[in-house]
């Protein structure tokens, strides 16, 4: 009895803890910073913010939150794990435009049934995401060229490739659009409960037509399953493989992993694979689930990767706090395109709340002393003359 | 394809023009690096800059209000990172990706808020920066067109480099900025304290910033357009690497950028698809890193990711 | 005489330590004065809040009979002291001259002027008989010209007080001495001289009076003529300890770690280890460990040891010549191999290599056990296994440590390395590599590392043990190797090893030298 008390109140005590930490704050001062920017628009943020909130959550706002959310999970997912193992992919924008591309070429070209040719787009998709990032590990491994400016340059020859490619030999003809034909329909990937199948029909008939889980079933398509899938495999990988539990520690000391064993160079390599497979699945899976053609631009402009990165490192790298901020984000999205509609404020609103977010918590904002509830501060004070003496051990002069 | 017709006295001004904000951003990543902060945030700042000096054009119809605008406005967001990465300590290169990615989308929300318009804003009320001729030099026969017809940003880029040559190599402070970078514990115990540097290096790299993103947006096109800097800032990142933080070799290296800019221009204007032409300074850029990495084997990474 | 400098009651807490507890501390004007303590007795800590970069709690600083506040380091420097720090805070990439003046610099309207300011280094060193090259790059110098740049360093800004922490810690016993008498000069200029150490003999042959600190508190003050070293060890420990290990019992057995003509190259591509030297047929270094032995290797730091053991251990490629574990050409093999090989290795640089400091107890413990079993079955990892195989380790190594899932960066100096050493030593390899083993911990700890390494030669085990304390060298290892300039240039049984023989053959004697010079043991 007394013990389950006093379980309870540590619970109570850590919650308290956790939201005096710097999350929230960072969280809520950057809402602040938000208001601020709306009111500079010219428009009252007591207007604008409830807009926002009802545009995320309500009538269409969760079905819509949810088939953002997707790709934002997955391009997180794929930066996390990459950031995890300390690797630092800036690249997944251009891995994603060339899975994007790899699979369209498949789903145009390729003959057979529908699941067949989504499957192999798929592959495809992965592979050149995985090729694309893994020549960005290979110029740090053997070229000594820092993978955050190998990746983040090779961003531009996909993107200037694909946009090539889309303008001229894979233009479809005809067209004012300047994007790929159209896939064929049973190379798309479906929505969960399609609107015109049997069970589509009779979900509406019991919901009824505004329901959110029946918008929820018919506007949010596999891919959300295909994430939650990888996610749940990374949470595997991560706690149950020597692997993972690997790329854990390198993340953490590189010379350490390397000391007690681990082959970095290969770790690196791998890592980069895995993160430039999912940011392809995550292109192949746009093309394949929302625009069922390749559109000039179009994976660059959803700016997905680097909301991505935003998610990665508000949730630091941890799967299930990826899964939690990438719908955060998304919401935010949606909501903000919601004020963009009834308010005229720029849905890129929601894109300075991101980095405004990250921003504070990088530099660990702490709410002032007198507020701070859980007063812990002095918490990461011991270390301060271990960290004198390692700076001091660092070097022979 | 005429080859003549690609290399001429008009290329030669075009790589200056396309050197130029590189350059300045360069400088300021150099000054940076040369006292233990390394700044990837570049890029925002200029694209910052960039809007600022339109809006502050646009607004005061003065070119030269335009820039003080843009200087202050990447001063204050340099000032956030100076904050992070030096009295709180954080990495600075998850704050550089942080502030790059704010740049983008503050501008892009400003863009609307103010102007209304989204991807380009164009506007004759916006004044650009006029060249300004010297006399004479500029009738040397190819030299004069390329380096005296410049505008009072151009002129201050190129002679900044010398001065940061000679400061860091020739003054005091300059001495203390590179020990501050080297070995900051070793200063502070002999009273320079390294944050006072950091922070003014940071700072200053604000200031460069702030020119290069208003000589590209009102000196080399008179307009705003959404992620205008497009990777400018990260290319400066690069020619620190490639100039081993010295101001004459990352000179050489901005040369180099300014060069496939221009060329490719060039080569588009002869009939090669501008999605060729416009991955050249980036390609060009990641084949000298790695040909730079061949001949010195240390040096060109900043210590910080090494 | 008259008072110089006077600390009373300083106070220093950290979260958890309180590092200084009403210390009080009296030096007189052209005094050498010893300051003594273990390993987180206080010392250094008390020094740092006479220099400025900690402020103290409670206390205060009198310098010449006047109340002193030290803000900075700027402030402590203006005031007059002077400070050589144990790991030296030099710029490597700037000239001795340019490495002195800075932060008070000598101008030439407005510029700086490089020959002035190797013209005024100059006329320091001349007037000390430090003999150096002030337009010399710093990185291009050794350990003991560094010394002296740092003594001039404070003698450029005027110190009338120099305090010197742990400064013989990388001398050879000769290049002490020298610094000795360096010090004796500047005493009778009339400067006053802190002197920091736990080396009981120093304090005997230099010192006028000693402070002892144990536990953050003054544990006793003495003259020094009139006291002993065992009275000051009681007041350093608390107790008479004696750091004696038990010689090996049997003969050594079969060879276990075997290199032969090894070269090695720095980080900027300069030989670091080979050059000639005994004991190699070529230009590299060759060596043995057998079972059941400690082969102990001494030099001054920077003389290719760190480099070696690191090829040893994988970190670092072989230019040339092999190595081989356990039979096991292991030249060209990974980290993992060698591992498996039969390698164990605590390394140097316990912080940036030996662990992660982020990650907590049981994943540092885990790492290197977690490809075998019981921490991996089925190709899955046990978490349970990890965790309880980690409190098996903290208790029989008696880490101080909450739990298992406590963050290793919180621990003290002894208790990370128990961690390391823990690690290591349950691999039950039959090679263990040890890098000062032993550096920045406090002496229980010592005590029992000591212990761990002899009981694993007893079981057969054969070590490899790198350490720039000769008194760690001669009391463990059975066969001592000097290393020299990247050279193997002596091997000495331990039985015949004396410090001033060692000494003079780490400095480059040859070892016809050492033995002609034979002074008798340095008291």
């Amino acid at each position: 009895m007394t013990t389950e008390l006093a379980a309870d109140r540590t619970l109570v005590r850590r919650t308290l803890a956790w939201l005096a930490g710097p999350v929230p704050v960072s969280i809520i001062v950057a809402l602040a910073i938000g208001a601020v920017a709306i009111a500079i628009a010219g428009i009252n943020p007591f207007v604008a913010y409830p807009s926002m909130v009802e545009g995320a959550l309500t009538g269409r706002g969760p079905a819509n939150t949810l088939q953002r959310a997707t790709p934002i999970i997955g391009m997180a997912i794929a930066l996390a794990i990459a950031f995890r193992a300390g690797v630092f992919n800036l690249g997944a924008e251009g891995q994603m435009v060339l899975g994007g591309l790899a699979g369209t070429l498949v789903a145009l070209t390729m003959p057979g049934p529908g699941p067949v040719v989504i499957v192999v787009a798929c592959l495809a998709a992965m592979a050149a995401g995985a090729l694309w990032a893994m020549l960005a590990a290979v110029l740090q491994t053997s070229m000594g060229v820092p993978i955050l400016i190998s990746s983040l340059l090779l961003n531009y020859p996909a993107r200037y490739f694909s946009s090539y490619l889309v303008r001229f030999p894979l233009k479809e003809k005809g067209s004012s659009m300047v994007a790929t034909p159209m896939i064929p329909d049973d190379t798309r990937i479906p929505a969960l409960i399609p609107a015109d199948s049997a069970w589509g029909t009779a979900l509406r008939h019991s919901l009824g037509k505004e329901n959110a889980l029946l918008l929820i079933t018919r506007n949010v398509n596999y891919s959300l399953l295909v994430v939650l899938a990888v996610v749940a495999l990374v949470i595997f990988v991560n706690r149950k493989t020597p692997g993972g539990f690997e790329s854990g520690l390198a993340g953490q000391n590189l010379r350490f992993a390397q000391y007690g064993g681990v082959h970095t160079t290969a770790l690196v390599i791998r890592t980069m694979i895995f993160s430039g497979a999912i940011s392809g699945l995550v292109g192949v899976m746009l093309v394949l689930g929302s625009d069922f053609r390749l559109i000039d631009g179009a994976l660059v402009g959803t700016n997905y990767a680097w909301t991505g990165l935003l998610v990665a490192l508000l949730a630091a790298n941890r799967p299930i706090g990826v899964l939690v901020s990438g719908a955060f984000f998304a919401a935010l999205i949606v909501g903000g395109e919601a004020m963009q509609r009834s308010d005229g404020v720029s849905s890129q609103l929601s894109q300075v709340i991101q980095a405004a977010v990250i921003i504070l918590i990088v530099v660990r904002l702490t709410l002032p002393r007198w507020l701070n509830l859980s007063r812990r501060h002095g918490r990461d004070l011991p270390a301060i003359t271990d960290r004198v003496t390692a700076d001091d051990e660092v070097g022979r002069v | 394809m005429n080859w003549s017709n690609l290399i001429d006295g008009e290329l030669f001004a075009s790589v200056v023009r396309a050197l130029i904000p590189v350059l300045l951003a360069a400088l300021g990543g150099l000054i940076c690096e040369r006292a233990g902060v390394f700044n990837i945030a570049l890029e925002g700042l200029m694209l910052i800059g960039c809007f600022a000096a339109v809006a502050g054009s646009y607004a005061t119809g003065s070119g030269y209000l335009g820039v003080l605008i843009a200087v202050a406005a990447t001063v204050a967001v340099s000032a956030v990172l100076a904050y992070g990465s030096v009295t709180r300590r954080a990495d600075p290169i998850v704050l550089g990706v942080a502030l790059n990615i704010f740049g983008v989308g503050v501008t892009g929300f400003l863009l609307v808020a103010f102007f209304h318009v989204r991807g380009v804003f164009q506007n004759p009320k916006i004044i650009g920066l006029d060249t300004v001729r010297i006399p004479l030099l500029a009738d040397i026969p190819w030299v004069g067109p390329v380096l005296f017809n410049l505008t009072l940003i151009g002129y201050l880029a190129l002679i900044l480099v010398i001065v940061t040559q000679l400061v860091m190599f020739r003054y005091p402070l300059g001495l203390r900025l590179r020990g501050v970078g080297e070995r900051p514990t070793a200063a502070s115990t002999l009273g320079v304290n390294p944050n006072r540097y950091r922070y003014g290096a940071v700072l200053l790299s604000g200031v460069l910033c702030g020119l290069a993103g208003a000589q590209l947006a009102l000196g080399n096109v008179v307009q705003f357009s959404e992620n205008m800097s497009a990777g400018r800032g990260w290319i400066a990142v690069v020619a620190v690497m490639l100039g081993r933080a010295h101001p004459i070799g990352t000179f050489g290296a901005c040369v180099l950028f300014g060069f496939a800019e221009a060329f490719g221009f060039r080569l588009q204007g002869n009939g090669l698809p501008a999605q060729i032409t416009d991955a050249a300074p980036y390609v060009v850029t990641l084949i000298a890193l790695i040909i730079a990495r061949k001949y010195f084997k240390r040096g060109i990474v900043s210590a910080v990711i090494e | 005489m008259t008072v110089q400098l006077e600390l009373r009651g300083i106070t220093k807490r950290f979260p958890g330590v309180l590092a200084n507890d009403h210390i009080d501390l009296t030096v007189e004007k052209g005094e050498i004065h010893a300051l003594m303590g273990e390993n987180g007795a206080g010392k250094s800590t008390l020094m740092s809040i006479l220099f400025g970069l900690y402020q103290p709690d409670e206390g205060e600083i009198r310098l010449a009979g006047v109340e002193r506040h030290f803000a900075s380091p700027r402030d402590a420097i203006a005031a007059g002291l002077g400070m050589v720090f144990q790991s030296f805070k030099l710029f490597p990439s700037l000239t001795v001259a340019e490495n002195v003046v800075f932060g008070r610099e000598t101008t030439r309207r407005g510029r700086f002027d490089r020959k002035g300011a190797e013209r005024e280094v100059a006329a320091i060193a001349e007037r000390y008989g430090l003999a150096l090259d002030p337009a010399a790059r710093v990185d291009d110098l050794p350990v003991g010209v560094l010394q002296r740049v740092e003594i001039i360093k404070a003698l450029y800004r005027d110190a009338s007080v120099l305090i010197l922490d742990e400064p013989t810690a990388v001398l050879t016993p000769q290049e002490a001495e020298r610094l000795f008498e360096i010090l004796r000069a500047l005493a009778a200029d009339g400067r006053t001289i802190i002197f920091i150490t736990h080396k009981l003999k120093e304090v005997m042959a230099l010192s006028d009076r000693v402070t002892v600190l144990r536990d953050g508190r003054v544990a006793d003050r003495m003259v020094t003529a009139q006291t002993d070293a065992r009275a000051i060890t009681r007041a350093m420990t608390g107790r008479d300890v004696v750091l004696q290990a038990t010689a090996a019992a049997g003969e050594p057995g079969k060879t276990v770690l075997a290199l032969h003509d090894v070269t090695v190259h720095a980080e900027d591509g300069r030989t670091a280890v080979g050059g000639g030297g005994v004991g190699g047929s070529g230009s590299g270094v060759s060596l043995e460990v057998r079972a059941g032995e400690i082969v102990g290797i001494a030099g001054v730091a920077g003389n290719g040891q760190t480099e070696l053991v690191e090829a040893i251990a994988g970190l670092r490629p072989i230019e040339s010549g092999t190595v081989r574990i356990g039979g096991r050409d292991v030249t060209r093999a990974s980290v993992a191999e060698r591992r498996r090989a039969g390698m164990a290795y605590i390394p140097e640089d316990r912080h940036a290599v030996g662990t992660a400091g982020t990650a907590d107890t049981t994943d540092n413990l885990s790492l290197g056990h977690h490809r075998q079993p019981p921490l991996l079955r089925r190709g899955l990892l046990q978490r349970s296994a990890m965790t309880r195989r980690a409190r098996e380790l903290i208790e029989r190594f008696q880490i101080k440590v909450p739990g298992p899932a406590t963050r290793v960066g919180t621990l003290s100096g002894g208790n990370l390395q128990k961690v390391v050493v823990a690690r290591e030593m349950s691999h039950d390899t039959p090679l263990l590599i040890a890098e000062q083993p032993t550096r920045g911990v406090d002496i229980g700890a010592i005590e029992f590392l000591h212990g761990e390494i002899t009981a694993f030669r007893d079981w057969g085990g054969a070590v490899l043990l790198v350490s720039a304390e000769l008194s760690e060298i001669m009391s463990l290892a059975g066969r001592i190797l000097v290393m020299f300039e990247g050279a193997v240039v002596a091997e000495v049984p331990a039985a015949q090893a004396n410090e001033s023989t060692l000494g003079m053959l780490m400095a480059g004697a040859s070892p016809d030298q050492a033995r002609a010079a034979q002074p008798g043991e340095l008291v």
